[in-house]
């Protein structure tokens, strides 16, 4: 009855982690690699080479500038990674020392920083987004902050609801009758044990905004020309769907791998930790 | 239905957990053999860790995914349960065994009233030819034999609004139902104070004779199973080391191990060495709390609710409390659940708005708590609890010297170097209560208050932390000011004893005086408890 479950870990969660680093692992070699090279320069253009289907000087082929679109692609996952991680630090750090501080004291504190946090989740996030970059101006930094601000609130609720629960146990209790002082409460002994709640939302967070990023980059209010990014491909490549696939396919692939690659990996820590907390 | 002599028939059942590093481990259950009589009440005992409720699962089902039954076989009137598909057996969960667990409070739906929950238990199992009103009465008869009085009432409540014995006898009302023929009950008492205790395992007997339900009953508390079982197994490391009729087994035990067990049970301080130091009442108290007075906040809608109705309510649930603790006092608190025990350590410790005035005599006061689960933060190593709490005691030592301070108190709480690196989960639940000592004498506080430190332990290891509790007090001069609902353990080492009962001290004197002779009716209660319970 019990031969199938012999392992530690649920074969169903190995099963996730597998897919899920295979997947992101094609994005990240890409990343690196393109840090120091890439087959032609992201931005040559060729009028020579226009057009020119996959084959063996251009894998991906070339767009209609005769851009090598391996190398954009290349290049355009070093803005996708980079965008979505420093977008979720940045709603990561805003989130815990908003949410910990809400759940910890309570009363007035708390009901302000969540009436806040509600009202920008009352708004479509991309809105929100494409509002501050529309009044800021398009660029990376800009695109970062106000995905960042856009995306804290769901840090800051998983921080508060966890912060609630944690308070209550002895192990906190018994911290004040210590006397630690309540910054190093929240930071030593409750911070911590937030990490299981906060690793899937954070994993699922990266996901998202490598979405909203593209999509924010398709609308041209994203990473500016020259540079390549994954949206701007897509839309810039609508044109010629039906003469050069290759140009829509590639990039979309990339994305999809990507954040397939993302959802896999949260799926497998939701897996592990659900079976953990039992 | 054809009657069997063993309802139940365990035949040499082995039971581990493998995993992929260590495929053939030390086995949980190890070749238990053993049967349960058609309605008798059958103990099962032993120490955490013993193997008492893998037993239950396997019995009942329930065993978690990873373990692995490697021989023997389970019977159930005749029927190889083992051989049985998932879902014949999940057919049999609840309509032959039922099952009452020990957490009362987590074992209802919040959301739901008891009667719909209760009626949930029905249109599982039944066909569909009962009615509504049927099904109504079946549940409020039920109500009723549990013993509710307001049985109507009763089906219309939440599970918050009854306390915590009213919701086990709505969890064994909910197992009755369906009259099962085999009730298991894993710890149904243990949460549960003397009381409350005593009243929950009348009903359990009544139910067995009423409606004919053989009971498997499993605790870690020899004594409970005075004049309730018929007869008693005691297990200890996944083995059967005994079995015999309950007079038997209590009056005069044949196996080293009971013999121990029941030792431990009875906490005798000539066995054990227990010797509070003496304390000297001429000199000034530890900790004076003056007429303490605390409520919990209300929430705007319960306010909202109190005053549609037109009543001011008193909420306060302490009333002018004073107490005095002395140096080298072990003083015990002793009450009812709900009296106002833990409100009132709340306030003592300042975790609570409260009137009255608080004095200590001292920097730090050290706190225990009951949940040897929830005591330690999981996720930091016992290392880093100690070094934290000596970082908070403002007496700075850094480096090798705090280290060799964190050793010694470790040491002195009987756990060596080797812990510093472990992790809570790695420990059992006495070792967890003695870091949780070991935290507060860092602090060398003059004063530890201590929560029901025994409740969740078994005989032996609260036989342990007892005796360490004694240690230090003789040996450092630390007062306690000890709360629990073990009487028997007040006895032993507490020379003054406070009783409190509705949020007021009722009594308070040497405890010779207050037990041998009460003046309150609630401390007789109590008393009268103890009596039924542990037969002293």
């Amino acid at each position: 009855m019990a031969k199938q479950a012999r392992k530690n870990r649920s074969p169903e969660a190995s099963a996730f982690y597998t897919a899920g680093i295979i997947l992101l692992g094609i994005v990240i070699v890409m990343f690196i690699i393109s840090l120091f090279w890439t087959p032609y320069s992201p931005d040559a253009t060729d009028a020579a080479s226009k057009f020119m289907a996959p084959c063996i000087e251009h894998p991906f082929g070339t767009d209609n500038f005769g851009r090598d679109v391996l190398s954009r692609v290349m290049s355009a996952s070093k803005y996708t990674i980079f965008i979505s991680v420093a977008g979720v630090a940045i709603a990561l750090i805003l989130g815990t020392v908003a949410g910990i501080p809400a759940g910890y004291y309570g009363g007035i504190g708390d009901r302000i920083i969540m009436l806040l946090g509600n009202s920008i989740m009352c708004f479509p996030g991309i809105l929100l987004a494409l509002v501050a970059v529309a009044v800021f101006g398009p660029s990376v930094t800009n695109v970062i902050w106000a995905l960042g601000l856009v995306f804290a609130p769901t840090f800051a609720r998983v921080c508060r609801l966890g912060t609630m629960e944690i308070k209550e146990l002895d192990y906190i209790t018994h911290a004040r009758v210590m006397k630690v002082h309540p910054d190093r409460i929240m930071a030593f002994h409750i911070f911590p044990n937030l990490v299981p709640q906060l690793l899937p939302a954070t994993v699922i967070g990266l996901a998202n905004m490598t979405l909203f990023e593209s999509g924010m980059s398709y609308l041209g209010l994203g990473v500016q020309p020259p540079d390549a990014s994954f949206g701007k491909m897509l839309s810039d490549a609508q044109a010629y769907i039906r003469t050069a696939p290759w140009l829509i396919v590639f990039p979309a692939l990339m994305l999809v791998i990507y954040i397939l690659g993302l959802y896999f990996v949260s799926e497998g820590l939701r897996v592990t930790l659900s079976k953990g907390g039992k | 239905m054809t009657r069997h002599i063993h309802i139940v028939k365990v035949h040499h059942l082995t039971l581990s957990f493998p995993t992929r590093k260590n495929p053939d481990p030390k086995p949980v259950l190890n070749d238990v053999d053993f049967g349960i009589r058609d309605g008798e009440i059958l103990g099962l005992i032993g120490n955490s860790g013993s193997g008492k409720t893998m037993t239950s699962l396997a019995i009942a089902g329930l065993l978690p995914d990873n373990a692995e039954i490697t021989s023997g076989s389970i019977k159930f009137a005749g029927k190889d349960l083992l051989e049985m598909n998932p879902k014949e057996r999940r057919a049999m969960l609840g309509k032959d065994i039922g099952m009452i667990f020990q957490e009362p409070s987590t074992a209802l739906d919040p959301l739901m009233v008891i009667g719909k929950q209760l009626d949930e238990v029905l249109t599982a199992h039944k066909d569909d030819s009962q009615t509504k009103e049927d099904r109504r009465k079946t549940i409020i008869d039920m109500l009723e034999l549990v013993g509710f009085s307001n049985a109507e009432e009763i089906y219309d409540r939440y599970p918050h609004q009854l306390s915590g014995g009213q919701r086990q006898r709505v969890l064994i009302a909910g197992a009755a139902l369906l009259k099962p023929r085999l009730l298991i009950c894993d710890e149904p008492t243990s949460s549960l104070d003397t009381v409350t205790t005593v009243s929950i395992l009348a009903l359990l007997k009544e139910l067995c004779h009423k409606l004919h339900i053989t009971i498997l009953f499993i605790s870690h508390d020899l004594s409970a199973v005075r004049g309730f079982c018929d007869r008693v197994m005691v297990m200890k490391d996944g083995q059967i080391v005994d079995k015999d009729t309950a007079s038997d087994i209590l009056t005069n035990p044949k196996n080293a191990y009971t013999a121990e067990l029941l030792t431990n049970a009875r906490l005798d301080t000539r066995i054990l060495g227990f010797e509070p130091a003496t304390v000297d009442y001429s000199t000034s108290p530890v900790l004076t709390a003056k007429d303490i007075t605390a409520s919990y906040g209300r929430s705007l809608f319960e306010r909202v609710k109190s005053k549609n109705a037109g009543t001011k309510t008193d909420n306060n649930i302490l009333h002018d409390v004073s107490l005095e603790v002395y140096p080298n006092e072990i003083l015990g608190l002793i009450g009812g659940s709900g009296s106002g025990k833990t409100t009132l350590i709340r306030s003592l410790l300042g975790l609570l708005p409260h009137e009255g005035n608080v004095r200590i005599k001292s920097e730090s006061i050290g706190a225990i708590f009951q949940d040897p689960v929830a005591c330690l933060n999981p996720a930091h190593t016992i290392k880093w609890h100690l070094a934290e709490a000596l970082r908070a005691s403002k007496k700075q030592a850094r480096g090798p010297k705090a280290l060799e301070r964190i050793v010694a108190v470790l040491e002195e709480c009987g756990l060596g170097a080797e812990f510093l690196t472990r992790r809570p989960h790695e420990l059992s639940g006495g070792q967890r209560q003695r870091i949780a000592i070991a935290m507060c004498l860092i602090q060398e506080p003059a004063l530890i208050i201590a929560d029901e430190p025994f409740s969740s332990l078994d005989a032996s290891s609260s036989a342990e932390l007892l005796k360490l509790m004694t240690d230090i007090n003789r040996e450092r001069n630390t007062a306690f000011l000890l709360i629990t609902h073990n009487i028997h353990i007040v006895r032993q080492i507490c020379p003054r004893l406070i009783v409190m009962d509705n949020g007021r001290i009722c009594e308070e004197g040497t405890t010779s005086e207050v037990l041998n002779n009460p003046k309150s009716e609630c401390t007789a209660a109590l008393l009268d408890a103890e009596r039924q319970i542990h037969g002293i």
